[in-house]
């Protein structure tokens, strides 16, 4: 057994929704979490952006809810709530005092089973100009904001559904429709697409049935179009590709992503590892070497997206000095992916040690239990990967570290993307 | 089950209860004090090392001072390099952070229980033997001046060092940003890293809040190990002194040339977090802009759309802290956005709160309790807080009382004392040529240009020493 054993239960409904309860009350609290399988990756060309605006949408009022009262509920429950939508799904999640569970359920089972009813013109010229200012603020206003736009265009082809991020563009934000919404939601928002975690304190089986009676009558819908666009993907990029921004950027900065294999690989928790051992923590190799040793970095940033669909991605930046030449930073960070041919076996055991940190402090809340278990019933109909997956991290050795470095992160395997600041007239 | 009526809320039962244990308070010989929670549902321990003064305990033109302090304190001690420091936390599976608010310096390590012992031993050394070395210095000093570039680049960051400035001047510590400024950055020296940290890193400036599966008889030896010699008083903070008295309202603009929104902040200097107007203020900005549901969000977002979100904050420290509402809207809507705070902070201040609206935000802040207080990490924030602004530590035992004692009139009251909207400042950082013209015919008040942050001057040579 693991060292970890979080209790779960599951249950399907006939309308084909999974359902999973976790059971644990030292906190008078109860989360419930509702994921999707649909995302941005499900969008057809010139509808980019729009599995993010519906989100907002499904906050906008359901037949026996009107705008504004999903979030008024909540909080004057004492919760907290809120959604977000990546490539591969979109959840939407409560954590409430618990006893306030059938608020949730009966919030949550409205939009699914009776959103369009609600919805008009109106919500959708709001809502569409609250998420065109969310684009502002998080990307546009920001410098170095359309790193993760041409990223995606670098990684993955245009034919394929990671090409475009989620956020869409401003176009085909302005053409989105009600009929997009209707359609969007007859496709994508039905019970068999959908896994619900109720994870606290809560009782079991009062909770089943209240699933069922709120769940239950909701028809199950269709099964899923096939995603649109060429999904398979060759496990490298096939070459050094490159992009270069000079503009209103303060510091240099380079950018390297590479394709790794996607989550569902057995070799993911390997990518995992090794981009811990190169740039999560003060005692990580870039941290060390380029930060501290060279000093050529002022910091150092590491990310692997766990994404389904052909390809996942591994991405490092490090940031320079002003005057730094960009092509000094590039050659030590490449040259830092090439080195991890040496990675010793303490360092593997350190990244190991911090990922598994990181995984276990998030535990103690509710609302992560419940996301992840959501996560791991959706992607790979096993909500108990929660407590295996520390052993799968602890079962990434030495070898297959440096296997996968050699094998993955080179020179036939790279988007390049760099900023430079834009000189004074 | 049959009889769901799908037409309205379920009807729930009573809110659970939720108890505090008692918190134990005490000192150990050397004068720390600890403040112990005892709880037992993980095997983690989370602890606070906490040190009276932060930025507020030097003077504004060391600004930054105590930040880097604290950013400092892991590079190197008399028996460990910065890597073997940082390498033994991770290998303990541990996280050890540092840093310096305005009240209150923080050393904060999450750790297993059954790794308390080795990981104190790394807390109790940065704290205690930390050498400064000159070459970590230098790249530090190198790194913080890089960020206050970063920041200039950063509309939201702008608009926050400018509201600062403008409520509270170059005098005084919350003018500045704990970050420091380059001219500040530039000046400081080692000997004010070590003197500060002799005057702030003593047993007598510091508390210990330990949260987790811990009890006293367990933690008191594996204290006294750890910290076997350190003693000394080290030096109270003084108090601030007044921040200046307020201005007749005015709108600082800062340009932005061709940004896509604008920044806005309105707010002045509000009040100290041992206000007796706490629990009204508490609620009062609740309504105003403190939930999603809040008046300044339900405007300006889900009615006209102006902003992907609104919202407003006391931000209570030891002395008074600012009042701050803002958003970043589209540029177009600049001055309507604008015009649309002032007339919110304005309604809420002169018109009686509605009773239902009252409700709601009580449940809001009473109901919401347990989940702030659902990890270790949540409790510690919880303390950490209560003890650098000097609150007992039973205060969350009487909170749900408290803010269902406040009614209307209270929170009327404390509307009309604290949103003194005719003198708040408003900081506008955009695109100036867009802005201005419609911002001044608000007619608000006079519109003021304020410098945007320069750029570095020229570029530092690469730092570089042997190693």
């Amino acid at each position: 057994m693991g060292i970890l054993d979080i209790p779960f239960r599951r249950h399907r409904l006939d309308n084909g929704m999974r359902v999973v309860l976790s059971h644990d009350a030292t906190a008078p609290v109860v989360a419930v979490n509702l994921w999707y399988g649909v995302g941005s990756r499900n969008e057809t060309p010139g509808h980019t952006g729009f599995a993010h605006l519906f989100e907002h949408m499904m906050f906008q009022g359901s037949l026996h809810v009107p705008k504004n009262r999903h979030f008024e509920l909540v909080e004057r429950a004492g919760g907290a709530l809120n959604a977000t939508t990546w490539y591969d799904r979109t959840n939407y999640f409560e954590t409430v005092p618990s006893h306030q569970l059938e608020l949730a359920l009966w919030l949550e089972s409205d939009r699914m089973g009776w959103m369009l009813p609600a919805m008009d013109q109106e919500k959708l010229d709001n809502q569409r100009d609250v998420v065109k200012n969310e684009k502002r603020q998080r990307y546009d206003n920001q410098p170095y904001g359309d790193w993760d736009e041409r990223i995606h265009r670098l990684v993955y082809p245009e034919s394929h559904p990671y090409h475009h991020t989620v956020i869409g563009s401003m176009e085909d934000l302005d053409a989105a429709t009600l009929d997009d919404v209707a359609a969007f939601f007859r496709t994508f928002y039905v019970p068999s697409n959908a896994v619900l975690t109720v994870a606290g304190d809560f009782d079991p089986e009062r909770t089943i049935d209240l699933v069922e009676a709120y769940f239950g009558e909701i028809p199950q819908g269709a099964p899923l179009p096939d995603l649109p666009g060429e999904t398979e993907l060759s496990a490298v990029i096939g070459d050094t590709v490159r992009d270069e921004v000079v503009g209103e950027v303060p510091l240099p900065r380079v950018i390297v992503a590479m394709r790794i294999p996607p989550y569902s690989s057995d070799d993911f928790a390997v990518a995992e590892v090794t981009q811990a051992v190169l740039g999560t923590g003060r005692a990580s190799r870039l941290y060390r070497r380029l930060v501290r040793e060279k000093r050529v970095a002022k910091d150092v940033v590491t990310f692997a997206f766990p994404l389904l669909t052909g390809a996942g991605m591994l991405l490092s930046w490090i940031t320079g000095y002003p005057g730094s030449r960009p092509e000094d930073l590039e050659v030590a960070l490449t040259g830092e992916l090439e080195a991890l041919g040496d990675t010793a076996a303490e360092e593997v055991e350190r990244a190991i040690a911090v990922t598994e940190t990181d995984l276990v402090r998030s535990l103690e809340h509710a609302g992560e239990r419940a996301d992840l278990m959501s996560m791991f019933e959706l992607y790979f109909d096993d909500p108990g990967r929660l407590n295996t997956e520390i052993d799968r991290l602890r079962a990434v050795t030495p070898d297959e570290v440096r296997s996968f470095a050699a094998g993955r992160l080179g020179p036939d395997n790279r988007a390049i993307l760099t900023y430079v600041p834009e000189q004074e007239p | 089950m049959d009889t769901l009526d799908r037409s309205r809320a379920p009807e729930v039962g009573t809110p659970p209860a939720m108890t505090f244990p008692e918190v134990e308070d005490y000192r150990l010989d050397n004068g720390v004090r600890v403040v112990l929670w005892e709880r037992s549902a993980l095997p983690l321990v989370s602890l606070e090392l906490q040190l009276r003064g932060g930025a507020s305990a030097h003077p504004a033109a060391q600004a930054g001072l105590a930040a880097f302090t604290a950013d400092m304190i892991d590079e190197g001690t008399t028996t460990h390099t910065a890597l073997e420091i940082a390498d033994a936390v991770d290998v303990l599976g541990a996280t050890l952070t540092s840093s310096a608010g305005y009240d209150a310096s923080h050393v904060r390590l999450s750790i297993l229980r059954q790794k308390l012992r080795e990981g104190l031993a790394v807390l109790a050394d940065i704290v205690m033997r930390p050498t400064f070395p000159e070459a970590e210095l230098a790249r530090v000093r190198r790194e913080r001046l890089d960020q206050v570039l970063q920041r200039s680049a950063e509309p939201a960051a702008v608009a926050e060092d400018a509201f600062a400035r403008v409520l509270y001047g170059g005098d005084h510590p919350y003018g500045a940003s704990l970050l420091g400024t380059r001219e500040s950055l530039q000046a400081l020296t080692r000997d004010d890293v070590v003197a500060f940290h002799r005057a702030r890193y003593a047993p007598g400036q510091a508390t210990l809040v330990v949260v987790g599966d811990i009890a006293r008889a367990e933690l008191d030896p594996l204290l006294a190990s750890a910290f076997d010699g350190w003693s000394g008083l080290g030096v109270d903070p003084a108090p601030l002194s007044a921040a200046p008295a307020p201005a007749q309202r005015a709108i600082y603009v800062v340009d932005r040339a061709g940004a896509t929104q604008s920044e806005v902040r309105l707010g002045h200097v509000a009040v100290s977090r041992g206000t007796p107007d706490f629990y009204p203020l508490a609620l009062m900005n609740t309504i105003l802009g403190g939930s999603f549901t809040s008046r300044l969000n339900a405007k300006l977002r889900e009615e006209k759309g102006y902003t992907y979100g609104a919202g407003s904050v006391f931000d209570m420290r030891v002395a008074p802290g600012p009042f701050e509402a803002g958003a970043a809207v589209a540029t177009p809507v600049t001055a309507p956005a604008v015009a649309d705070f002032v007339s919110e902070i304005t309604r809420l201040r002169d018109e009686p709160v509605p009773p239902d609206e009252l409700t709601r935000a009580r449940n809001f802040l009473a109901l919401r309790l347990p989940q702030r207080f659902e990890s270790v990490d949540d409790v510690i924030r919880r303390l950490s807080e209560l003890v650098a602004h000097v609150v007992p530590l039973d205060f969350y035992a009487g909170y749900v009382a408290a803010v269902g004692d406040v009614d209307a009139q209270a929170v009327g009251d404390a509307a009309g004392r604290h949103l003194p909207v005719e003198h708040m400042a408003i900081v506008v950082v955009g695109d100036r040529s867009l802005v201005e013209e419609p911002l001044r015919a608000l007619g608000l008040g006079p519109v003021v240009v304020l410098e945007p942050p320069a750029p570095a001057a020229e570029p530092l040579p690469p730092v570089r020493e042997e190693q």
